[in-house]
């Protein structure tokens, strides 16, 4: 086998190699020197980008969004399935990168022996509840060890994890014995052992042991928990009971979901209506400037608390730095050393002394402290004189007039002023 | 009809918007696109929801791009002006680290960034492939050149602004 290329590299890290695949690359892996210097540059190269790419998060107050309820609401056994709030589930290999690290990594599975076994005997219980259901008595046990020692293999292939009846018989451990002998059956046995064998060669292959361990232990837990409180009840509980149990389980999910899309269909629909109204009214304002102000529309309907800063700043539109220009019929005035948080349009009528018939332009800052600052821009029509005092925070530079206002302090405010260029 | 929407946008909505943002840097913009690119999905329904949803998202964004990207300029001069006093320390540090890495990414071809941000959401490569068009062989090559030059941009930019300052 000729020297393996980089997408391969990336795709085997990546988990994305099938099992024939994966093999030959590690058979290739276990005698090419070059080779596995190589993956180790790799492997630090996708660290390293996918901690830069993670590093793009958004602001989270910086800019509030609009009401996402969707996310608040969904169930979270659902967003695990189909969005990884994290980094999806790492790929199922193990990479041999040399001698020693595969005798650590030896050791460390060793030592993670008896976690795997109680959860692979967890797992495979409930797989042994199908066969005991069945068949009405425990079969055989075989050697334990294997299950449990299995993480060293180059691959965790679906054949050979799919079999977890055969490391459920391996099972010493009481509960689960009792259980399987209260319980005729349990859906969704499959996926469980599945991903517990599986784990851990898993996080080796990725980094070294203690991360693995307490995911191992995490994921171990619950099980242990449910499996012995179903064990508890088992005994006064006939099986006709537990089984009706489960069913009102089973069905009492659907409803939930059926809520929350309930939910999440009105709040998109309310967020469409809402977007719509924005655009209708940000259309017609320069039309008509006495139309009612939006900001009053949804606030009737929608709770104010995630309120985007075009609403906190009463902006109805934002605009861009040269239609602010076109606006003023000059550059925008800005307070040098801060940055806008926005630039938009507000209706006259909302600042005091500017023509109440015409959009004033405003811009938007929000100090250290949160405070939020506003500074306001109307072009003089002509023959209107400037309304300016002095010492006010009301001033003309040309034919613009400037309001300085906001949260923070008069003294803070002219301070400001002085900035404004 | 309404329940499979419902549900589309329970699963990706959030993801489609923080992949736009990376991509974007705005997040209005990314909450705006990730509306319309729903809107479309109303309008046909996809088979295949989460390839179609971000390929046109993507493609929405490239749409207009061109708009976005003068826009973005005329604020980044506006930012240039901006002294580093504002704000606690940590919140500019945390924005000259995405700034720096908004960057590298900007150097890195349509392609191989869109990849990179679509691995960064959970995709597996056949997810890429069908988003991006291409085949499932060339994700791999492609992901790789992706992340090396993303490393390779930011580090080179890092090295540049010790040297410049």
């Amino acid at each position: 086998m000729s020297h393996l290329d980089e997408g391969t590299l990336h795709a085997l890290l990546d988990g994305e190699l099938d099992v024939t695949e994966a093999r030959e690359v590690q058979s290739h892996l276990g005698t090419c020197v070059a080779c596995g210097s190589r993956l180790q540059e790799v492997k630090q190269f996708l660290a390293e980008a996918d901690r830069l790419v993670g590093a793009l998060e958004m602001p989270a107050g910086a800019a509030a969004s609009p009401p996402r309820p969707p996310r608040q609401s969904a169930p979270p056994s659902r967003r695990q399935l189909h969005e990884p709030e994290t980094w999806e589930e790492a790929p199922v290999l193990l990479v041999l990168d040399n001698a020693e690290a595969l005798a650590r990594r030896r050791r460390w599975f060793r030592a993670l022996g008896w976690a795997a076994m109680i959860a692979v005997v967890i797992g495979g219980g409930r797989a042994l509840l199908n066969v005991v259901g069945q068949h009405g008595s425990l079969p055989p046990a075989h050697d334990i060890t294997m299950a449990a020692r299995s993480g060293p293999q180059a691959v965790a292939s679906p054949q050979e994890t799919a079999g977890p009846e055969q490391s459920a018989n391996q099972a010493p451990t009481a509960p689960v014995r009792t259980l399987a002998k209260t319980r005729p059956s349990a859906p969704k046995t499959t996926p469980q052992p599945k991903a517990a064998a599986v784990t851990p060669l898993v996080d080796s292959a990725r980094e070294p042991a203690d991360t693995a361990a307490d995911e191992f232990a995490d994921s171990a837990q619950p099980d242990t928990e449910t499996l012995a409180a179903a064990g508890a009840t088992a005994e006064s509980v006939s099986t006709d009971s537990v089984a009706r149990d489960t069913q009102a389980k089973d069905t009492a999910r659907p409803e939930d979901d059926l809520a929350t899309r309930r939910a999440a269909a009105q709040a998109l629909a309310e967020l469409d209506r809402q977007r719509r109204r924005e655009r209708a009214a940000a259309a017609t304002a320069a039309l008509q400037p006495a139309a009612p102000a939006r900001a009053d529309a949804p606030a009737a309907t929608e709770p104010p608390p995630p309120r985007t800063p075009e609403q906190r700043s009463q902006v109805y539109l934002r605009i861009g730095l040269d239609e602010a220009a076109k606006q003023l019929g000059s550059p925008v005035h800005v307070i040098e050393g801060m940055t806008p948080e926005l630039i938009g349009l507000t209706y006259g009528r909302l600042v005091a002394g500017a023509d109440p018939n015409r959009p004033v332009v405003r811009v938007v800052y929000v100090d250290s402290r949160g405070r939020m600052i506003l500074l306001d821009q109307q072009r003089l029509r002509t023959g209107q004189a400037p309304s300016a005092g002095e010492g006010s925070l009301r001033w003309s530079v040309g034919d613009v007039m400037l309001y300085l206002r906001g949260e923070a302090g008069p003294d803070v405010l002219r301070s400001l002023q002085r900035r404004v260029r | 009809m309404t329940a499979d929407l419902t549900e589309l946008f329970e699963q990706y909505y959030g993801s489609l918007v923080r992949m736009l943002y990376r991509r974007t840097g705005d997040r209005d913009r990314a909450e705006d696109l990730a509306q319309e690119t729903f809107a479309r999905a109303v309008a046909a329904p996809p088979n295949n929801p989460r390839p179609w949803l971000f390929a046109v998202a993507l493609n929405l964004v490239r749409e207009d791009g061109r708009r976005a990207v003068r826009q973005g300029r005329r604020l980044e001069l506006l930012r240039t002006d901006e002294r580093p006093e504002q704000g606690p320390e940590n919140d500019y540090e945390r924005n000259e680290r995405s700034t720096a890495v908004r960057a590298a990414l900007a150097m890195l071809n349509e392609r191989d960034r869109e990849a990179l941000l679509l691995k960064a959401e959970g995709f597996n490569y056949e997810e890429i492939a069908a988003t991006l068009g291409l085949s499932k062989g060339a994700v791999g090559t492609t992901l790789a050149r992706a992340r090396r030059r993303l490393v390779e941009a930011y580090q080179s930019e890092g090295r540049g602004k010790n040297v410049a300052s």
